[in-house]
């Protein structure tokens, strides 16, 4: 049985979850402690792959990073950096779609570190940053690792958009929800009980530990 | 180090004007709950930016509208008590106190502190002043409110603030907690001698912190003043009302002289008063003035009149009648319905032998009748 399938999923998920981790705390943070024009279009614009299909944002990214869009020509002719149908679109795919599932626990979280604490450390003279770093970071990490994980959970589940965006390239691009989808197509239940049951098992942990960990006394 | 502001903040509905200076000691801004007391700390701090004003702390300006001066809240030295605390809930009672007293992390000021030098040394003072001993490695959530309260006031102190602003800091709190926490404060005042604004709805607290209290209604100071002054020489109804003044009346002046001041009250009739107010006096003119309900006397009918009540007294009944543990309350209501509030003492309660319904005779003592202010027209 060929496992290409299981490894690029994780590198995928893996990949993506640590793009959501980076950009996504940051646009958390941003969302939850600023107010600046266009917030709430901000805000709507990322949660959009909540709600719309797959396909649709499979679409989207298709446009925006094939070769007929100057962004994808910008990126493979100068950067020499292609997106689409390689295993970095299928990146790309999983991070805009897993983005929502961290920017909601985390956001919240760091909204739930009450105003007056922080203001506590700022009459003790402390900075921004390390008011950050000492208070609301360490007060909020159980909402924001419960985000992580469920971006990551949605990472390795990531299936229409990946399609668009990647294709369906055994060893290549075929990722274990796609090669799923083949194994059934082709009549092969083996594998896709195989799989189904590799990727069952696993969500079923991630969302049992996130679920254990993120009770806590704080 | 003194402290004066100026500060002008408007919300929807709410409107916030106050002008205060004050030093090197405690007072008391009191008033009733949504009266803009706390607003007023949260604008001298810097947590919320004033509309227009200035606030300086002798001759440095911390906010200035006029010149564009907003210093951050962390540079600024204030200490701020919060009524919910407002500690840290993963840092230890050591670690909490510890947080403001230098740019060190937490691990490291810990590892210092182990070693008894400077940190350490400045927090175990710290925790001595304010019981807090053995407490240390305790988390937030495993203290009481009171410890709490003491945890936040030596992580406020530890910071060596030059002003401390406390936000109804005892509210929350039980009263022998709060009776005792009181103490703390008066006793830190004299070790640490900071400029020092108190808020509170109390007016017990009031009396026993401040020696002198800014009296707040609707965003603004109404009566600002010694607490003698405050609490037996109101300016307005309205202060009369918070410390509790319930016996308010209108009259007319009908006589001045070296006896004293004669306002005829409607339900009461002539009434004595002896203290002059600071405001001028004519006859004829229209005034308010009150009585404090434990100045308000029982006259006993098995006894002769004693001479310093002979003035001013009231025939009427007992409306009602209520046990506050250490005095009664008692209602009263005149032949010609006008109600007075009386507070007594449980002995003199005991002796008087009275129930609701009794026909009783009352005196206002003319030495506690105190005018108010003088009302137009």
């Amino acid at each position: 049985m060929d496992l290409f399938p299981l490894y690029l999923t994780i590198k995928v998920s893996i990949t993506a979850t640590l793009f959501t981790a980076s950009i996504g705390l940051v646009l958390a943070l941003l969302i939850a402690k600023k107010d600046f024009f266009g917030k709430n279009l901000l805000e709507v614009i990322i949660m959009q792959p909540l709600v719309i299909p797959p396909t649709v944002l499979g679409y989207y990214l298709l446009s925006l990073f094939g070769r007929s869009s100057s962004i994808g020509k910008f990126m493979e002719d100068v950067l020499g950096f292609q997106i689409v149908f390689t295993w970095k679109g299928a990146v790309v795919a999983a991070f805009i779609s897993s983005l929502p599932l961290f920017l909601t626990p985390a956001r919240a979280a760091i909204e739930g570190v009450g105003k007056d604490i922080e203001n506590a450390a700022r009459l003790l003279g402390k900075s921004e940053f390390t008011i950050l770093r000492t208070i609301t970071l360490p007060l909020a990490w159980r909402g924001i690792l419960a985000g992580i994980v469920m971006a990551f959970a949605r990472a390795t589940g990531e299936f229409g958009a990946t399609l668009m965006i990647a294709g369906n390239i055994p060893g290549l691009t075929q990722t274990l929800p796609i090669a799923i989808y083949d194994a059934v197509q082709m009549g092969d239940d083996f594998t896709a009980n195989i799989l189904v049951g590799i990727i069952t098992l696993f969500s079923f942990c991630v969302l049992y530990f996130a679920n254990r960990f993120t009770r806590g006394r704080f | 180090m003194g402290l004066s502001f100026s500060l002008k903040k408007s919300f929807p509905g709410h409107k916030t004007e106050v002008e205060l200076s004050i030093g090197e000691e405690v007072i008391v801004l009191f008033g009733p709950s949504g009266a803009g007391k706390s607003l007023i700390l949260k604008l001298i701090s810097g947590i919320i930016k004033p509309d227009e004003g200035l606030v300086a702390v002798d001759s440095e300006k911390l906010f200035d509208s006029r010149n564009n001066i907003d210093i951050p809240i962390r540079l600024r030295k204030i200490g701020y008590l919060f009524q919910d605390y407002a500690l840290f809930p993963h840092m230890t009672v050591y670690e909490n106190i510890a947080y403001g007293i230098t740019n060190l992390s937490v691990p490291l000021a810990r590892q210092t502190g182990m070693k008894g030098m400077g940190i350490g040394q400045k927090v175990r003072e710290l925790m001595e002043l304010m019981r807090l001993e053995g407490l240390e490695n305790r988390y937030p959530n495993e203290l009481s409110g009171g410890q709490k309260q003491r945890t936040a006031l030596a992580r406020t102190l530890a910071a060596e603030p030059r002003i401390l602003l406390l936000d109804e800091p005892f509210s929350a709190l039980d009263y022998q907690v709060r009776e005792k926490l009181r103490g703390d404060i008066l006793n830190i005042h004299k070790v640490y001698p900071i400029t020092t604004i108190f808020v509170t709805h109390d007016i017990e607290e009031a009396f026993m912190l401040g020696k002198k209290i800014a009296v707040v209604n609707h965003g603004r100071v109404e009566q600002f003043g010694t607490r003698e002054d405050v609490f037996y020489r109101p300016k307005t109804k309205n202060v009369a009302k918070f410390i509790g003044t319930r016996n308010i009346f209108n009259g007319v002046i009908k006589s001045i002289n070296s006896r004293g001041i004669t306002i005829y009250a409607e339900g009461i009739g002539d009434c004595i008063a002896e203290q002059k107010p600071d405001h001028e006096l004519s006859l004829g003119q229209k005034v308010s003035f009150g009585i404090r309900p434990e100045d308000v006397i029982i006259r006993r009918s098995d006894m002769p009149l004693n001479r310093s009540l002979e003035h001013n007294l009231v025939d009427g009944t007992v409306t009602g009648i209520i046990g506050k543990g250490m005095n009664y309350t008692v209602y009263f209501k005149s032949k010609e319905d006008v109600s007075l509030k009386i507070d007594i003492p449980n002995t003199a309660f005991k002796r008087l032998n009275m129930s609701i319904d009794s026909n009783i005779t009352v005196s206002l003592k003319k030495e506690s009748i105190w005018i108010i202010e003088t009302l137009n027209e």
